[in-house]
C-alpha cells in the first residue's frame, strides 16, 4: 500500500469517529457560523449537518442564551484558552430530549461542554469546537443524593412525633442567643414546659391518645405568635425560645400557653395542666446549657408547689 | 509545610518555582485581561505535603470564612493531578462588579463566576506548566466541590489513595478590589517522580 493510501484510510477513520463518537462535535467560527456538526447532533437535534451549515448558532437554537455563550467562548479566542461549562450552571446548552426517552427520569438531556481553541496555521484562533457531554445519568445520581441528603437533615434535626426541632438541633438556637451581642439586638426568653401526671394520662387513655395530646402541645406551640423556636426535648418535655421578648412578656406568653394547654382535652373530661419554667437572660448565663438549668430550677419550682403554674427563674443580681 | 524528608531537592524545588513563576504570570495575565484590573503576582509555595495536611494546606488558604470551591483533574504523559480553586466568598460582589457581571447576585450567579474564573486560571496555569515541560495536559471536567462550606467540608469525601504529595500554592489577589483566590495544584505521588525527571532535564 502507498503512503498516499495509508493517508486517505485514516482520515476515512477520523471521520468515521467524529460521526460515531458519543459526543456532540460543533465547530464555530467569529460570528458564531456553524462549520462542523456531527451525527450526535444531527440525531438528537433532528437538524442535519447540511441545513446546520453556514447557519448561525444563535439563530438556529434560540434555547442557547446568546451573551451567556459569548461569555465562555470569547476568552477561548481571545486568550486561546480552553473553558467549560457544567450543568450546574445551566442544566443544557441544546436543548435535547433524554436519551433514555422510556427509562429516563428527566424528560432533557443535561449537558457539560468544553469549548476549545482550534488554531490555523498563522497560530490565530478562528474557529472554536465546542464538545457536549450528555451528563444526564451523572446529574439525576447527583440531584438524588442531594435531595436524600435534605430529607436526612431534616429527619435528623426533627422531632417524628410533633415536627418540631429535636435537642440537638434546637440547643445550637438556644446558644446562638447566649451573648451580650444577641440580647442587645433583641432580648429573648426561655420556657420549659413539662405535662403534669402525663404518665397517668397515657395509661388512663392509652398511649395513642397520650402521642395525640404531645401533637396538639406540639401544634399548639407553633401557634403562639411571634418568632418562637419550639422544641421536644424528651417524653413530654418541651422547651420553647420567644424571640424579642424579655423575662416579663414571657411570662404572660407562657400563662396564655398554660391557659390554651388546659383545653387540648378537646372537650372530653380529661383534665390537662402542665408546669412551666421561665428564665430571661442573664449576663452570668454564657451557654444553652446553664440557660437550660435556669428554666429548669424554675420548672422543679411550678412542679414542687402543685403543678399546673408558672415559674420565673431569679437571676443573683450581683452584690 | 512542616519538615520531614523531602522527596525534592533544593535545586528542584528552586526549578518548580521557576517553573511555576512563568505559568502563573501567564495565567495572571489572563485573568487581569478578563477583569481589565490589576492582578498582584503573588510567589507561589512549592511543598510536599501529606494526605493528612492537605485540609491543613486548605485552612491556610482559607482563613476561617466559608469558600466556594471547584476542582478539576488534569492528566498527560504520565503526569496527574488536581487543581483546586478556591474563593473567599466574600470576593464575589467585587467579583462580579469586575466582571460586569449583572443581575443578582445569588448562588447560581456566584457559580458562573467561579466556574469563568476557574476556566480561566486553571487552564492558563496548566498549560503553561505543561508548555515549559513539553507536556499537553488533558483537562477533565470541573467539578464544584462546593458553594459556601466550611473549608473541613470541601473534602469530607476525599479519597486516601496517597500519603505525600507536591503541592504548589498560589494565592492571587486583585488590586483595589476585595478578591482573593487560591489556586492549588496538586500531583499525585507517582507524578512526582516523573515530574523531577523532567526537571532534572531542565536543570542539565
Amino acid at each position: 500500500m502507498s503512503q498516499g493510501q495509508i493517508e486517505i484510510t485514516d482520515i476515512h477513520w477520523l471521520m468515521d469517529i467524529l460521526q460515531n463518537i458519543d459526543v456532540g462535535l460543533v465547530v464555530l467560527d467569529t460570528d458564531y457560523n456553524i462549520h462542523l456538526w456531527n451525527a450526535f447532533m444531527d440525531s438528537h437535534s433532528g437538524i442535519s449537518p447540511q441545513v446546520a451549515k453556514g447557519q448561525n448558532l444563535f439563530d438556529l437554537f434560540s434555547e442557547v442564551p446568546e451573551d451567556w455563550f459569548r461569555n465562555k467562548a470569547e476568552p477561548v479566542f481571545q486568550l486561546k484558552t480552553r473553558t467549560f461549562t457544567i450543568w450546574e450552571q445551566r442544566p443544557y446548552l441544546f436543548k435535547f430530549r433524554n436519551s433514555r426517552p422510556i427509562t429516563g427520569r428527566t424528560e432533557f438531556m443535561y449537558q457539560n461542554t468544553s469549548i476549545i481553541p482550534l488554531e490555523s496555521p498563522d497560530k490565530r484562533v478562528n474557529h472554536i469546537c465546542v464538545i457536549i457531554y450528555d451528563v444526564t445519568d451523572t446529574a439525576v445520581g447527583r440531584l438524588d443524593i442531594n435531595q436524600a441528603q435534605e430529607t436526612l437533615t431534616e429527619i435528623q434535626s426533627q422531632d417524628a412525633l410533633t415536627g418540631l426541632l429535636n435537642r440537638t438541633s434546637w440547643l445550637p438556637v438556644l446558644e446562638n442567643l447566649c451573648s451580650k451581642e444577641a440580647q442587645h439586638a433583641e432580648p429573648s426568653s426561655l420556657l420549659i414546659i413539662d405535662l403534669d401526671h402525663f404518665r397517668d394520662l397515657n395509661r388512663e387513655l392509652g398511649h395513642d391518645k397520650g402521642d395525640e395530646i404531645l401533637k396538639r402541645l406540639g401544634a399548639a406551640l407553633q401557634t403562639l405568635g411571634g418568632e418562637t423556636h419550639g422544641a421536644r426535648l424528651g417524653g413530654e418535655l418541651f422547651g420553647l425560645i420567644l424571640k424579642g421578648k424579655d423575662a416579663t412578656q414571657a411570662v404572660s406568653t407562657a400563662e396564655r400557653l398554660r391557659r390554651s394547654i388546659a383545653t387540648l382535652n378537646k372537650g372530653s373530661t380529661t383534665l390537662i395542666s402542665a408546669s412551666i419554667g421561665v428564665a430571661g437572660w442573664h449576663p452570668s448565663v454564657t451557654s444553652a446549657i446553664e440557660w437550660l438549668s435556669c428554666a429548669d430550677k424554675a420548672l422543679y419550682h411550678s412542679k414542687e408547689s402543685g403543678k399546673n403554674r408558672t415559674t420565673l427563674y431569679q437571676h443573683k443580681q450581683p452584690d | 509545610m512542616s519538615a520531614h524528608p523531602a522527596i525534592l531537592s533544593e535545586d528542584q524545588r528552586d526549578c518548580y518555582q521557576e517553573l511555576t513563576n512563568v505559568a502563573m504570570g501567564q495565567a495572571a495575565d489572563r485573568l487581569a485581561r478578563l477583569l481589565d484590573a490589576y492582578v498582584v503576582l503573588p510567589i507561589p509555595r512549592i511543598s510536599v505535603i501529606e494526605s493528612s495536611e492537605l485540609n491543613m494546606a486548605l485552612q491556610d488558604a482559607g482563613n476561617d470564612s466559608s469558600v466556594s470551591a471547584v476542582c478539576q483533574g488534569f492528566i498527560g504523559s504520565g503526569i496527574a493531578g488536581e487543581a483546586m480553586l478556591m474563593f473567599n466568598d466574600t470576593s464575589f460582589a467585587s467579583l462580579a462588579k469586575l466582571m460586569q457581571y449583572t443581575g443578582p447576585l445569588d448562588k447560581h450567579a456566584e457559580l458562573e463566576l467561579l466556574m469563568d474564573t476557574a476556566s480561566i486560571l486553571i487552564g492558563a496555569c496548566i498549560h503553561g506548566i505543561g508548555e515549559q515541560l513539553e507536556i499537553h495536559f488533558n483537562q477533565g471536567h470541573p467539578v464544584v466541590l462546593g458553594q459556601h462550606c466550611d473549608m473541613n467540608d470541601l473534602l469530607k469525601h476525599g479519597n486516601n489513595g496517597w500519603d505525600r504529595t507536591l503541592a504548589i500554592e498560589i494565592h492571587y489577589t486583585i488590586e483595589h478590589a476585595n478578591i482573593e483566590c487560591e489556586l492549588l495544584l496538586l500531583f499525585t505521588e507517582e507524578s512526582v517522580k516523573t515530574l523531577n525527571k523532567k526537571i532534572d532535564f531542565l536543570l542539565d
